[in-house]
């Protein structure tokens, strides 16, 4: 029974050593993956993903308006007339697309610098074991699953200019008066990097967690042996074994705080202070308040190739975590 | 046979996959010519049998459950059991956002509700798209006719009577709401009838050592600060745009005036709370109700609600808007005593509602613009009724308060009619935020109002040269 399995599979091998030639093409070509079963992907790719891109593309080079809108393929052709504006023409602020983009690069880098540091010593804090591990663990998880809006309400009374919690701990401690205004004017800026830490520190809490479950005890316990301290075991041990995580935290968190909408939008609303006047909001009011669609689109089309430079890094990194 | 098999097989996955492709881009293009509801219409057939119709409207957040209640329990049964074979579908919107953005895909998508509730700033906008129908006179007398309607309300409904593409389904007159305790306490026996005295009184009742102040103001937010400004401007014998609707006129003389009385509140007057200058709306209205503010303007009845919930429930009182400008006896030559803007809520339909469902919308409209249910409006969320009718004999629309408010009404300037207004608005908004910017840092320089408004008339301008 056992010879009668093998021999065809020997045969089928003879068969195949003996083709080896002409009938070769023939093979592979059988034995090749049906791509053309990738057609219906394909298509549906091309309806949600491609063709939305390329109207968006085409939007950009006409002067689609209030007055257009409803027959929108035939809206005038500007060419690169929107290019040109998104960096000359201010909004109704006066921020144009070129400012908006230092608001919001420096929101995200700021951001992300700040939950770095707060992420990692609260997933060092909840490593080890103790008793309510798990209440500490949960209850530093509460400003991430708190809805955003919620988020940005609260921040928003919390730094009501005078009578706001804020100003008000502020003034008892002596650091600053208590008619600082935090929703106009440049602090504007700084209220919605506080807030927006708060919210989205425990993202690199949770990843960093996640990496620390990965390092291996003995190389602590080969350390301690060695009389290596904490600190030492830190930058030796556990900073190496996170950076592919925390790299890739990093980059995640970046291009999440340049998108931010919900945030400045609930805690400044529209107009809001020039100084938190971030890209996505500019485009939102381009865009859907001053009906100004193909102005939006371009600015959109330059908000999606700033994107693509830190999304680059992030591909570049997945791969390289493939290979090791 | 083997290999023929190999390839039958092949092929039949290919056929699948062409078929299931197929499917794939005729639902797609089904879908996108669909006209009307984007809810399944069960056969939109002739003669109103068996049509879905979606009704979308702004949600009432002070109490959205009793507004489903009225509309799924109360309106909706009661309209399809008079009109067997018609379906409504009741939705709301949450945010003007939401309301814009849903606008704006339906148009361009041709497919979305059967019937939007647009305000009243926003009806010339949707007029400019060409994507609303213009009612006929046969539609208007399905609809109950134009003489149904408070006649102030109909001058929104679109730039002339022979346009019009909104039916008004209720008011929203602006008044003054003003604390009666603050009043008595200061010594101010009856509502200031000029803007000097308005300051006076205010003068009056301020008192910052008890965060107590004459009045609020509320520069950050996106709507009040051109309202309040517009106002302003056409008591001085100005307007934003130019009669024939071609020349933005935001920088005039009379406009830099209005706005920089307004901002003066705080620089010049000291009648409003520094705090003010990060105030929306809703924080005006906290303050008010929480007792700390004398007079608010630019106030709608709908503030009711939540004012008898509040600490000044037993203290406060509506009456009309000054309209004499500051420094002034009497209207300057060219002013208008204006009070309030024509402020509501209208319906629209949508240009792809066709045929059978468009003559059943009308029915709806009609029905939702009776006696009866615009009573139900205003029992159930305190909406004045555009329906002139709805105020004879119901004891509640005959209140002392209400009348102010049609009095108010009587005295209500419709704004210019020009598809830029949505843009204005916006910009508007943006200078206001700057000033109270600039005034928050203390870099304001009067001079600047002029300079902003300069550089927001040529914005507005962009937009009205189609």
């Amino acid at each position: 029974m056992r010879e009668t399995q093998v021999e065809p599979i020997t045969s089928s091998a003879a068969n195949t050593v003996s083709r080896v030639g002409p009938g070769v093409g023939k093979l592979q070509k059988r034995n090749s993956p049906p791509y053309w079963m990738m057609f219906p992907a394909l298509l549906l790719l091309i309806i949600i993903v491609v063709a939305p891109f390329l109207v968006a593309v085409y939007t950009s080079f006409t002067k689609l308006d209030q007055y257009t809108i409803a027959n929108w393929t035939h809206a005038p052709f500007v060419g690169w007339k929107n290019y040109v504006n998104a960096f000359t023409q201010g909004n109704a602020l006066g921020a144009s697309a070129i400012q908006s983009v230092w608001v919001s690069i420096a929101f995200s880098l700021l951001t992300t610098i700040g939950i770095t540091p707060i992420g990692i010593i609260a997933a060092l804090l909840v490593n080890k074991p103790f008793r309510g591990q798990r209440w500490v663990r949960a209850m530093f998880l509460i400003p991430y699953v708190m809805p955003i809006f919620v988020n940005a309400i609260t921040w928003r009374l919390l730094f009501m200019n005078g009578w706001g919690l804020i100003d008000r701990i502020l003034s008892a401690l002596h650091l600053a008066s208590k008619n600082t205004f935090w929703l106009i004017g440049p602090h504007s800026f700084w209220a919605m990097v506080i807030a927006d830490i708060w919210s989205s520190w425990p993202f690199v809490y949770l990843m960093v967690l996640a990496g620390l479950q990965g390092i291996s005890d003995d190389l602590y316990e080969s350390a301690h042996m060695d009389g290596a301290t904490p600190i030492r075991c830190f930058f030796s041990i556990t900073l190496p074994s996170l950076r592919p995580i925390l790299g890739l935290a990093l980059l995640l968190s970046t291009l999440n705080h340049f998108n931010n909408f919900t945030l400045p939008f609930i805690m400044f609303g529209t107009p809001p202070a020039p100084q938190a006047d971030v890209l996505p909001l500019n485009v939102y009011v381009t865009s859907f308040q001053t009906f100004n669609f193909g102005l939006g689109a371009a600015m959109s089309l330059l908000t999606l190739v700033l994107m693509m430079i830190p999304a680059f890094f992030y591909i570049r990194m997945l791969r390289l975590g493939e290979e090791s | 046979m083997a290999k023929l098999k190999a390839i039958s097989k092949r092929k039949i996955l290919a056929l699948a996959g062409i078929s299931l492709s197929g499917t794939l881009v005729v639902a797609g293009c089904g879908s996108a010519a669909t006209s009307g509801s984007s809810a399944p219409a069960k056969g939109n057939s002739a003669g109103g049998k068996n049509i879905t119709i979606t009704v979308y409207v702004g949600r009432y957040n002070a109490d959205p459950k009793a507004q489903e209640n009225l509309f799924k329990n109360t309106l909706i049964p009661e309209f399809e059991k008079a009109n067997p074979g018609v379906h409504i579908k009741f939705s709301a919107w949450s945010t003007a956002a939401e309301e814009n953005t849903s606008i704006q895909t339906s148009l361009a998508t041709k497919q979305g509700p059967d019937i939007f509730e647009l305000g009243s700033t926003l009806i010339p906008t949707a007029y400019a798209t060409n994507g609303f129908h213009v009612f006929s006179q046969q539609d208007w007398n399905t609809l109950g006719g134009q003489k149904k309607f408070f006649p102030a309300q109909m001058t929104m409904s679109g730039p002339s009577p022979d346009k019009y593409i909104a039916v008004p389904e209720y008011m929203q007159p602006f008044g003054m709401v003003y604390n009666k305790k603050m009043f008595a306490a200061a010594g101010i026996k009856t509502p200031p009838k000029t803007w000097t005295e308005f300051v006076d009184d205010a003068k009056k009742m301020t008192n910052p050592s008890k965060d107590q102040w004459g009045t609020v103001i509320d520069p950050s937010d996106s709507f009040d600060p051109w309202k309040i400004g517009w106002g302003f401007t056409k008591q001085l014998g100005g307007d934003f745009i130019s009669k024939d609707l071609k020349t933005a006129t935001l920088d005039s003389k009379e406009s830099i005036n209005g706005l920089k009385f307004w901002f003066d509140w705080l620089t010049k007057y000291h009648i409003v709370s520094p705090n003010d200058l990060t105030y929306k709306a809703v924080d005006a209205d906290k303050a008010f109700e929480n007792g700390h503010v004398g007079m608010e303007i630019m106030r709608a009845p709908t503030m009711v609600p939540a004012l008898s919930k509040s600490v000044v429930k037993n203290d406060y009182a509506f009456a009309p808007m000054p309209t004499i400008p500051y420094g002034m006896t009497t209207l300057p030559a060219g002013g208008v005593p204006t009070q309030t803007i024509v402020s509501g809520q209208y319906f629209c339909i949508p240009n792809y509602v066709t045929g059978a469902r468009y003559q059943a919308v009308l029915k709806f409209l009609k029905f939702l613009t009776d006696v009866k249910q615009q009573q139900e409006f205003f029992k159930t969320y305190g909406y004045m009724p555009a329906n002139l009718d709805a105020y004879q004999n119901d004891p509640e629309l005959n209140t002392d308060l209400i009348k102010a408010f049609i009095d108010a009404e009587k005295n209500a300037s419709p704004t210019p009619f020009t598809g830029a207004w949505g843009n204005l608005e916006v910009v508007y908004g943006g200078v206001a935020s700057k000033i109270a910017n600039e005034i928050a840092t203390n870099s304001y320089k009067e001079a600047d109002i002029a300079n902003l408004l300069k550089a927001a008339n040529a914005q507005v301008q962009s937009s009205l040269q189609q």
